[in-house]
């Protein structure tokens, strides 16, 4: 076991004890980057060879020169005795989403391939103050849009370190990637429908999206903005808990980031399950969506992934948890569909600033005007994901059609949040503390699989957008493996703000679980 | 013939003179600054940045439609305008759209026949400004230093019949905009600006034709010119049996002309909806009350009560009701004073606002307070001094700063009432000039004025001329 495979908890405890350095820490993390992320993205790639074909390829730019000094700040403070701060000498990485001073700022974009943000991201900057080193900006679905990471202008793309023949996930693909590979110990994701529980899911490890609203998005190049959540990933419940701590609360740059006090994740961590009512859904056992004609078919997930979710009832139950079953939540069905307007609304409009004016990419090509500069820079800078949710987007906001879709989508949205409240409602007839359900209806697939058939990949993002949609918490914990090798994630879903809640859950099932034989087993490129 | 009537409606957008702009906290006013001198990454738009609303933007902007007689709305909402241009770095603006600040309202208009036009608009929102572009020798220049400064936007319904009527609209827009104190309105600096939409239609018809909008008009006068132009042109074009086409028109400035910019066959789809990078605007009683707390009589509420309250004219209501400082410098020195608020107001119009004319300044600037104004009109009153040592004393104390009585003091001004003194200086006078003694005695009375212009001369003007004038002829008698 190497320093990089210790949990935060853990390197923070031998840290303080001056047991090893925050340098040591920072080593063992470059050094397993160079054993197994093989070459970063680039826009020009080239050829895919067999090495790549097995190799993570987490990162766009490392910054090991800027973690390095971290380090050595850390060390010194220690040295010293002063308070070297709440993530001292933790090793994490940024979704390339995130504006970090002095650091190229990607999106995973042609299009701001060359920018270099003046400024840092709220919560970036809130965990280097506590101390956390910043190994590095991992790669993403361009401008995170996707579910594989596939469509990043960086290639080669992140692989699963469970087997690099299967796609870590996305959007925060580069995110979970580096954490199960023990690249980094965090990762600061970004979850629009589902984007860190769900490669959070397909990587084994635990990714947690906030209530809307807990964790500033100043400095998130914004995708929906009334969806977007950023969030921790790390592979254990205590991590995730430390590192919301330090991210989550109010800013004066973020009018959305609201002025609720930030609870204390740690103290009620490890207070059990007794007496919480936690809920199953049928709808969450199935997923809907129209066939070629257009009707609604359904299809239930798989066996294992319902077992893997009635295990865990089982165990919370023997905890003293009450199991509440059949609790209907009819309007998750038509999640996808209304995430499909609403966010390609607000993508469209939040992408308009990308016209070669001001920063970024533009046209080599001569032009006659304006609107030609316009057209080739946005022509040849976006690829094929925003270029689609662009016209998506215009379209269903277009004055004739606005009614139709726009408007509509958001009542639907109301609905979906009806389900929650009522789920949730302490007076109420289910009175649920959390929502137990899977995270996805799939393991990993295959690359390539359903790259280029994007509505389909949307579909495995259904289970996770009904929270974005609502606005509510929802984790995703290791929940197995399946028979194909890969994990399985588990998602609890809880009311506005009940993070603290959502935590002790999880924690409760992870230590539950110790013991399990699934625990033991390490992601494929750990195993070489 | 048929004879025409015009039917005008403003568009305008004033903007506000906050310290900061209304998203982020870069300074609102560049007008003396060099290009993007004043811009962060929040108005400039760079990725990731999100829009802080500056609470002092709704604070004027409410004010300003409390004026207007606005319905305040306790919830409004942002919304997004979509639309490239490249002096727009997010690629929207944000402003309001269906859910503005607040809705309904008007300003009543004086006209001269002694009536009241009263233009009503619809409603009043808030927005930040773009940018500038200037094309220069071939290449387009951008200064983002206007981006995010607050305005507000009003549209009056259609309810101008005239140039005039619309040029006085404006006129007491700006009045009340300095008078609320929420913007400078120099349109000239383009704190205030303004389009007008114009069509004509047979008087007493109660129709709307279609309409042409005037744009880049940059001064009162321009939007007068412009407007009497087009409806000149209108009625050349209908007489002449053509139809008047929905364009819209540039006014140059240089030239006097109109040009046509574009025809206006489609409406621009801007895709408005919910800016969800900032919350509902909630606007609760004790907000609005605390911000109404400031709201001052309005101008044309003092100008009808300086009539009814002081007895002034209408002319001079309306004159010292320009502007706000110098309508409470009037009730200050009436207050000061305790007599005839006319006589304040003489003095008011024929010397402190001469004063303030030559010297570009507003009355609260004035170093001459009106407690000094009331105290030299009592010095005046008492016979302390002459209308000319007054006059005088008008532009010391404003120099120096100080006392009327002090200076009279200092300086012996005031006038000599004392009959030897006088009595004294006028036997001087008749025995130094005998010459003229005796052409007054051989019947030239009219030579008294001159040597009261001795007496006075001799004793620096200080000596009240009527008495020595009754000295003079009892001497010489």
């Amino acid at each position: 076991m190497e320093l990089c495979d210790l949990p935060a908890y853990e390197l923070m405890r031998l840290l303080r004890q001056r047991k090893i350095s925050a340098t040591e820490i920072l080593a063992s993390c470059l050094a397993r980057i160079e054993t197994i992320d093989g070459r970063p993205g680039s826009l020009e790639p080239g050829e895919i060879n067999e090495e790549d074909q097995q190799t993570v390829h987490a990162f766009i730019t490392l910054t090991d020169d800027r973690a390095r000094a971290q380090a050595m700040a850390v060390d010194k403070k220690l040295a010293a005795g002063e308070d070297p701060g709440r993530l001292a000498g933790v090793p994490f990485t940024v979704k390339d989403i995130f504006c970090v001073q002095g650091t190229r700022t990607t999106a995973a974009s042609r299009i701001l391939a060359n920018f270099v943000a003046p400024y840092t991201a709220t919560p970036v900057a809130r965990m280097e103050a506590e101390g956390a080193l910043m190994v590095g900006k991992v790669n993403l679905d361009e401008f995170t849009y996707g579910s594989s990471n596939e469509s990043s202008a960086f290639q080669p793309c992140p692989r699963n370190p469970w087997n690099p023949q299967r796609v870590p996930g996305g959007s925060s693909g580069g995110s979970v990637a580096s954490v199960a590979a023990g690249e980094a110990v965090l990762s600061l994701g970004t979850d629009t429908a589902g984007s860190i529980r769900q490669p959070a899911a397909f990587c084994g490890v635990v990714g947690l999206k906030p209530t809307y609203g807990r964790v500033s998005r100043y400095g998130l190049i914004a995708f929906g903005s009334s969806l977007d959540c950023p969030g921790p990933i790390a592979r254990n419940v205590t991590d995730a808990a430390m590192m919301l701590q330090v991210i989550a609360g109010p800013d004066a740059h973020d009018s959305t980031a609201a002025n609720v006090p930030v609870e204390d994740y740690l103290a009620q961590l490890e207070a059990g399950v007794k007496g919480l009512r936690i809920g199953l859904s049928p709808d969450y056992f199935k997923i809907t969506y129209p066939d070629e004609r257009g009707e609604y078919v359904q299809q239930a997930v798989p066996q294992e992934f319902e077992a893997a979710v009635r295990h865990a009832a089982d165990l919370l139950a023997k905890m003293g948890a009450e199991i509440i079953e059949d609790v209907p939540m009819p309007n998750t069905r038509y999640g996808i569909p209304a995430y499909f307007v609403i966010s390609r609304v607000e993508a469209a409009s939040n992408l308009h600033r990308y016209d070669g004016v001001k920063y970024g990419y533009r046209t080599m090509e001569p032009v006659r005007d304006l609107n030609e500069m316009y057209r080739k820079t946005r022509a040849e800078g976006f690829g094929p994901q925003p270029k689609l949710r662009i016209l998506m987007g215009m379209y269903v906001s277009a004055a004739q059609y606005s009614e139709q879709y726009y408007q509509r989508a958001l009542r639907v949205r109301t609905l979906i949040r009806r389900d929650f409240d009522q789920a949730f409602d302490p007076n109420g007839k289910y009175r649920l503390h959390a929502l137990l359900t899977p995270t996805t209806p799939t393991t990993a697939f295959p690359l390539g699989a359903v790259y280029g058939d994007s509505v389909l990949m949307q579909y495995a993002d259904q289970l996770t957008v009904p929270a974005n949609h609502a606005g509510v918490p929802g984790i995703s914990v290791p929940g197995g493996i399946a028979t194909d090798g890969l994990p399985i994630g588990i998602q609890f879903l809880a009311a506005d703000y009940q993070e603290a809640l959502l935590l002790r859950i999880a924690r409760a099932y992870e230590q539950a679980t110790e013991a399990e034989s699934w625990r033991q087993l390490k992601p494929m490129v750990l195993q070489r | 013939m048929t004879e025409y009537e015009a039917v005008i409606g403003l568009e305008t957008h004033i903007q506000l003179n906050t310290t900061t702009k209304i998203f982020c906290s870069c300074k609102a006013d560049s007008w003396f600054d060099p290009p993007n001198s004043n811009i962060c990454p929040v108005c400039s738009g760079l990725p990731g940045v999100l829009p802080v609303l500056n609470r002092a933007v709704v604070e004027k902007a409410v004010l300003l439609a409390a004026a207007m007689h606005a319905e305040i709305q306790t919830e409004s909402c942002f919304d997004r305008k979509n639309y490239f241009y490249p002096d727009l770095p997010k690629g929207y603006q944000i402003s309001q759209y269906d859910k503005p600040l607040a809705r309904g309202g008007y300003l009543d208009l004086p006209l001269s026949d002694g009536s009241c036009r009263r233009v009503r608009i619809h409603k009043l929102h808030v927005e930040e400004d773009a940018g500038k572009t200037k094309n220069e020798r071939g290449r387009r220049l951008i200064d983002f230093n206007r981006c995010g400064v607050p305005l507000v936007e009003m549209v009056t319904a259609p309810d101008l019949r005239s140039a005039d009527e619309a040029a006085q609209y404006l006129i007491r827009l700006r009045q009340l905009l300095r008078w609320l104190g929420v913007s400078e309105a120099d349109m000239e600096k383009a704190h205030l600006r303004c389009d007008a939409n114009v069509s004509i239609r047979p008087k007493g018809a109660d129709y709307l034709n279609p309409k042409t909008e005037i744009k880049n008009v940059n001064s009162i006068d321009a939007v007068r010119d412009a407007i009497a132009k087009e409806i000149e042109r209108q009625i050349r074009e209908v007489e002449a049996g053509r139809r008047i086409e929905a364009w819209t028109l540039e006014w140059d400035e240089d030239s006097g002309k109109l040009r046509k910019m574009r025809s206006k066959e489609t409406e621009a789809d801007y895709r408005y909806f919910r800016e969800p990078d900032l919350l509902t605007l909630h606007i609760d009683d004790a907000w609005k009350n605390g911000i109404l707390k400031n709201l001052p009589e309005l101008p044309l509420e003092r100008r009808q009560r300086f009539m009814e309250q002081y007895g002034l004219p209408e002319y001079d209501a309306d004159l010292l009701t320009g502007e706000r400082s110098l309508s409470e410098y009037f009730e200050s020195a009436v207050k000061a004073y305790g007599g005839d608020p006319k006589r304040v107001s003489n003095w008011m119009m024929n010397d402190v606002m001469r004063m303030l004319n030559e010297s570009s300044r507003t009355a609260a600037q004035l170093q001459l307070t009106p407690e000094h104004l009331a105290e030299i009109l009592k010095l005046l009153d008492s016979g302390t001094i002459n209308t000319s040592t007054a006059k005088g004393l008008l532009e010391k104390v404003d120099a120096s700063g100080k006392a009327p009585a002090t200076i009279v003091a200092e300086e012996g001004l005031a006038k000599v009432s004392d009959d030897s003194a006088i009595r004294r200086v006028c036997e001087e006078v008749l025995t130094e000039n005998p010459k003229e003694v005796q052409s007054y005695k051989g019947g030239k009375v009219t030579l008294i004025g001159w040597f009261v212009g001795q007496v006075m001369r001799k004793m620096g003007g200080k000596a009240d001329p009527s008495l020595a004038r009754q000295i003079l002829e009892e001497l010489l008698r």
